[in-house]
C-alpha cells in the first residue's frame, strides 16, 4: 500500500497551469525529494496532496484511499515560509498544533516539552514567537508538524534558509523520522541536499513530471557518461567534439560528460597523449546535470 | 468517533478567545474606555461650576426705577418668581440645563439718557462692571433690547437672559394694567409637562433625557462596538494570511471552521468586554455619571437591554462575516480600508436615520427602515429602546437579519476558502464573482 498516490493532477490559476496532470507514488517509508526550479509547481502539488487546495481534476490517494479528512490527523505539514502566530507563546503555540491533530492538551503539552528539550528550544517554551530567531521559529514549525507524530510528513523547503547548525539539528531530528518508518517528503531547489537524503525523486518543471522513481534507478538510466579528470599538462583533448559533448572545470578537476557513442578508452588514449593524468574515473551523472539535462530537453 | 469538525472549531474559539483577553491592550482599552467616557462627561460638567465664583457684576438701565426694579428682582431669582419653591429637585430638570451657573450682581439704573450710556460705557471698559442691559421705554416697547457686555455671553446664557427678560415685562405690564404681585404670577405660571411611560399595561414615570441619554449611549456603544470587533476580524484573518499561518491551519482543519471559530472568538471576546463594562457602569461610573450631569434616575427596561444583547450579536454576525471576507481578500490593512466602505456606509445611514426613526418610530420610513438587514440592527433596537413596535415587526426584522446572515456565511465562507491562499494581486470583483460560483 503507497502512501501517496497522484494520479494526473492539475490545477490552473486562470489561464497559468500550476500543475499540469501531474502523476507519482511514494511508498511508505522512504524518503521522497520534490524537485525543481523556483515556480515549478512544487508547492502547488504539495497542498493538493494533503487536501489544502483541492485539483481540478485527477485524483490523490492516502494510504490506499481517495484523500479525505481523517488523514489530516496522519500527516504534518511544514509550510515553506514560517507559519507561527507570532504574538503566541511557544508552548501555547504547540499545545494548540498539537490539540488541532486530535491531542489532548496534557498530552501535547507533554510532547511539546520533549522536543522543545530535544531541539534546544527548552528556555524559550514561555517567549513569544516573535522573539524566537529564524533557527529557532523554523525548529518550532517542524515540532509544529511533528508532534502528533504522524506516518507521513510533509515539508516545503524545509532546509532553505537555515544556518548551518540549526539545518544539521533538523536534518538529523529529519533521519530519526526516518529511521522510526516514518513517510517523508521535502521539496527543494537545492539538488545536493537531495542527492544526499532522498531513497526516490520528482523532478518537476512548469507543472509537469520530467523524471520520476528510485534515485539509483534513475541515475542509471543517465548511464556512465561522465569522467572526472585530474591532470596536469595540454587540454586540448577537452575540445575533441567526436569525444566530449561539454565539460565543466572546478579547478580542481574537470567534469567531462562524454559525447554519444564515444569511448571513455578513446578519450583516455587521447588525455594522456597530450597531459599527465592523476586521476581518470567513470561517473554517474550528478542530480544537478541530470537535472539541468532533462529541463533542457523539456524546453527544447 | 468524535466529532473533529465542531471540535476544532471550539479549540479554535479558545485560542482567539484566551490570546486577546490575555493581551494587555484588552485590559487596557477594557478600563480606558470607560475613563474617556466618564471624563467626557464630567470634565466639562466641573469646569462649568468652576465658573460660578465668578460674580457678574451688571447694570440695568430703565426709564424708571420701579421697571428696573422688576427686572432686578427677575433676574437675581431667576425662575423663583414662577411661586415654585427654589428648593434642590423641584426645578432642576427645567432649569438647570439653562440657567446659568454664575451669580449676578445688579445694580439698578433709571437714568436712560445718551450721557449716561457713555459713562456705564466707560464703566465697563474700566472694569468696574461687566457690562449693562438697556432697557429703555422705548427699546421695551418694539421688544428690542440691547445688552453690552465685555464678553459675549453663550448661548444658554443669552436664552435664560431673554426668558428672564420677557417675564419681567409682562409683569410690569400686568401691573400697568392692575394685576399685580401673586395673581400676576399665578397668571405667568408655566406649563410643566410630564410624560407617562406604559409599559404592559403599567404606568411608569419616565424620565426623556435621561432615557434618550442611555439610549443614544447604547446605540454608539453597539455601532462602534460591530465596527471595533468587525475590524479585528479582518486584521486577524490578514495576519494569518500574511504570516502563512493559514497554510498550516489549513492541515489540520478546514476553512469553514476557521472561519467560525474566529468569528465566535472575537464576538465571544466583544461580549466579555461589553459584559465587564456594564457591570462597572451599574457598580460605579452610572451613579457618578447621573450625578454629575443630573439627568436624574435612568431606567432601562429588562426588554431594552435584551434587545441590546440580540442585536449585538446579529449585527456582530452581520458585519463580521464581511469583515472576514474582505480580510480573506485583501493583502495589506490599506486595501481594508477601502473596502470596508461596504460595511460602514450601512451603518452611517442608520446613524442618520436615528433621529427621524426616534422623533417618529411609527412612520413608514422607520418601520421599513428597521426591516433592512443592514439597518435593522441599529434602527430596530432603536425602536424597541423608544416604544416598542408590534411583535410582527420585529419578528419580520429578525428573521430578514437571520436570512441574510446565514446567506452571507455561506457566501463569504466561499470567497475565505479561496482568498485566503491567494497572495501578492488583490482579486478584481469579476474573479470574487467567479469564486462565488466555484465551489
Amino acid at each position: 500500500m503507497n502512501t501517496v498516490e497522484l494520479n494526473k493532477i492539475r490545477k490552473s490559476y486562470d489561464e497559468f497551469v500550476a500543475v499540469d496532470d501531474l502523476s507519482l507514488v511514494i511508498r511508505p517509508g522512504e524518503v521522497y525529494g520534490l524537485l525543481g526550479p523556483n515556480g515549478a509547481g512544487k508547492t502547488s502539488t504539495l497542498r493538493m496532496m494533503i487536501g489544502i487546495t483541492i485539483p481540478d481534476s485527477g485524483v490523490v490517494s492516502m494510504f490506499g484511499e481517495p484523500l479525505r479528512r481523517s488523514h489530516m490527523q496522519q500527516l504534518g505539514y511544514l509550510p515553506e515560509e514560517r507559519g507561527l502566530y507570532k504574538k503566541m507563546k511557544l508552548l501555547d503555540q504547540l499545545v494548540f498544533l498539537g490539540q488541532l491533530k486530535g491531542l489532548s492538551s496534557h498530552d501535547a503539552a507533554q510532547r511539546s516539552m520533549q522536543w522543545c528539550e530535544r531541539l534546544g528550544l527548552k528556555e524559550w517554551t514561555g517567549k513569544k514567537v516573535e522573539e524566537l530567531s529564524k533557527g529557532m521559529q523554523q525548529k518550532a514549525q517542524f515540532i509544529g508538524a511533528v508532534i502528533h507524530d504522524p506516518q507521513f510528513v510533509v515539508m516545503d523547503e524545509p532546509f532553505s534558509a537555515l544556518d548551518p547548525s540549526s539545518a544539521v539539528v533538523l536534518k538529523d531530528a529529519f533521519l530519526d523520522l526516518k529511521k522510526a518508518g516514518k513517510t517523508l517528503l521535502f521539496s527543494t531547489h537545492q539538488m545536493n541536499t537531495a542527492e544526499r537524503l532522498c531513497d526516490s525523486i520528482c523532478l518537476i518543471n512548469h507543472g509537469r513530471a520530467i523524471l520520476e522513481g528510485d534515485l539509483g534507478k534513475v541515475r542509471a538510466g543517465y548511464g556512465k557518461r561522465n569522467v572526472q579528470i585530474k591532470y596536469e599538462g595540454g587540454s586540448q583533448f577537452l575540445h575533441d567534439a567526436k569525444l566530449v559533448q561539454s565539460f565543466n572545470d572546478y579547478g580542481n578537476y574537470v567534469e567531462v560528460r562524454l559525447a554519444p557513442q564515444a569511448d571513455p578508452q578513446e578519450l583516455l588514449r587521447a588525455a594522456t597523449a597530450c597531459a599527465r593524468l592523476t586521476r581518470f574515473e567513470l561517473m554517474e551523472p550528478s542530480l544537478e546535470e541530470i537535472f539541468l539535462e532533462a529541463v533542457g530537453k523539456a524546453n527544447a | 468517533m468524535r466529532n473533529t469538525s465542531l471540535m476544532n472549531t471550539w479549540i479554535i474559539i479558545k485560542r482567539e478567545y484566551l490570546e486577546r483577553v490575555r493581551q494587555r491592550s484588552f485590559l487596557v482599552l477594557t478600563l480606558l474606555l470607560p475613563a474617556i467616557m466618564v471624563g467626557a462627561f464630567l470634565i466639562p460638567a466641573k469646569l462649568s461650576s468652576m465658573k460660578s465664583d465668578k460674580t457678574q457684576r451688571l447694570v440695568v438701565v430703565t426709564s424708571t426705577s420701579q421697571f428696573g426694579e422688576i427686572v432686578r428682582q427677575q433676574l437675581m431669582t431667576g425662575t423663583k418668581a414662577d411661586g415654585e419653591k427654589p428648593a434642590a429637585d423641584n426645578n432642576k430638570d427645567a432649569d438647570s440645563a439653562d440657567k446659568p451657573s454664575r451669580n449676578y450682581a445688579i445694580e439698578v439704573d433709571a437714568n436712560a439718557t445718551e450721557a449716561e450710556r457713555t459713562a456705564l460705557r466707560n464703566r465697563a471698559t474700566a472694569g468696574d462692571i461687566d457690562g449693562y442691559l438697556w432697557l429703555s421705554d422705548d427699546a421695551v416697547a418694539v421688544r428690542k433690547v440691547n445688552y453690552y457686555g465685555r464678553e459675549s455671553s453663550g448661548f444658554m446664557e443669552k436664552s435664560w437672559l431673554s426668558d428672564q427678560l420677557d417675564h419681567a415685562i409682562l409683569l410690569q405690564e400686568l401691573s400697568q394694567r392692575g394685576v399685580a404681585g401673586a395673581q400676576a404670577e399665578a397668571l405667568l405660571k408655566p406649563v410643566k409637562l410630564e410624560t407617562v411611560r406604559l409599559e404592559a399595561g403599567r404606568e411608569t414615570k419616565s424620565d426623556d433625557k435621561g432615557m434618550f441619554y442611555a439610549i443614544f449611549a447604547m446605540v454608539m456603544l453597539l455601532y462602534t462596538a460591530v465596527i471595533f470587533y468587525g475590524v479585528s476580524v479582518m486584521r486577524a484573518v490578514l495576519e494569518e494570511k500574511n504570516s502563512r499561518v493559514m497554510e498550516v491551519m489549513l492541515s489540520s482543519a478546514t476553512s469553514t471552521e476557521l472561519m467560525a471559530g474566529k468569528l465566535i472568538g472575537v464576538g465571544a471576546v466583544g461580549l466579555t468586554q461589553i459584559g465587564i463594562w456594564i457591570v462597572m457602569a451599574a457598580v460605579y461610573a452610572f451613579p457618578a455619571l447621573a450625578a454629575s450631569v443630573s439627568v436624574g434616575e435612568i431606567r432601562i427596561p429588562p426588554l431594552t437591554l435584551a434587545a441590546f444583547a440580540l442585536f449585538f450579536v446579529l449585527g456582530y454576525l452581520l458585519f463580521s462575516t464581511v469583515y472576514a471576507a474582505i480580510g480573506a481578500v485583501i493583502t495589506s490593512e490599506q486595501e481594508g480600508q477601502q473596502l470596508q466602505f461596504i460595511i460602514i456606509l450601512p451603518l452611517i445611514i442608520s446613524v442618520f436615520m436615528m433621529g427621524p426613526v426616534m422623533r417618529a418610530p411609527d412612520s413608514q420610513v422607520a418601520v421599513w427602515t428597521s426591516m433592512v438587514p443592514f439597518f435593522s440592527p441599529v434602527l430596530m433596537y432603536l425602536r424597541i429602546a423608544v416604544q416598542p413596535p408590534p411583535a410582527w415587526q420585529i419578528a419580520l426584522s429578525l428573521f430578514l437579519l437571520v436570512a441574510t446572515i446565514a446567506g452571507l456565511l455561506i457566501l463569504c465562507a466561499r470567497i475565505y476558502r479561496i482568498g485566503i491562499l491567494m497572495y501578492g494581486k488583490r482579486p478584481t470583483l469579476p474573479e470574487i464573482i467567479k469564486w462565488l460560483k466555484y465551489a
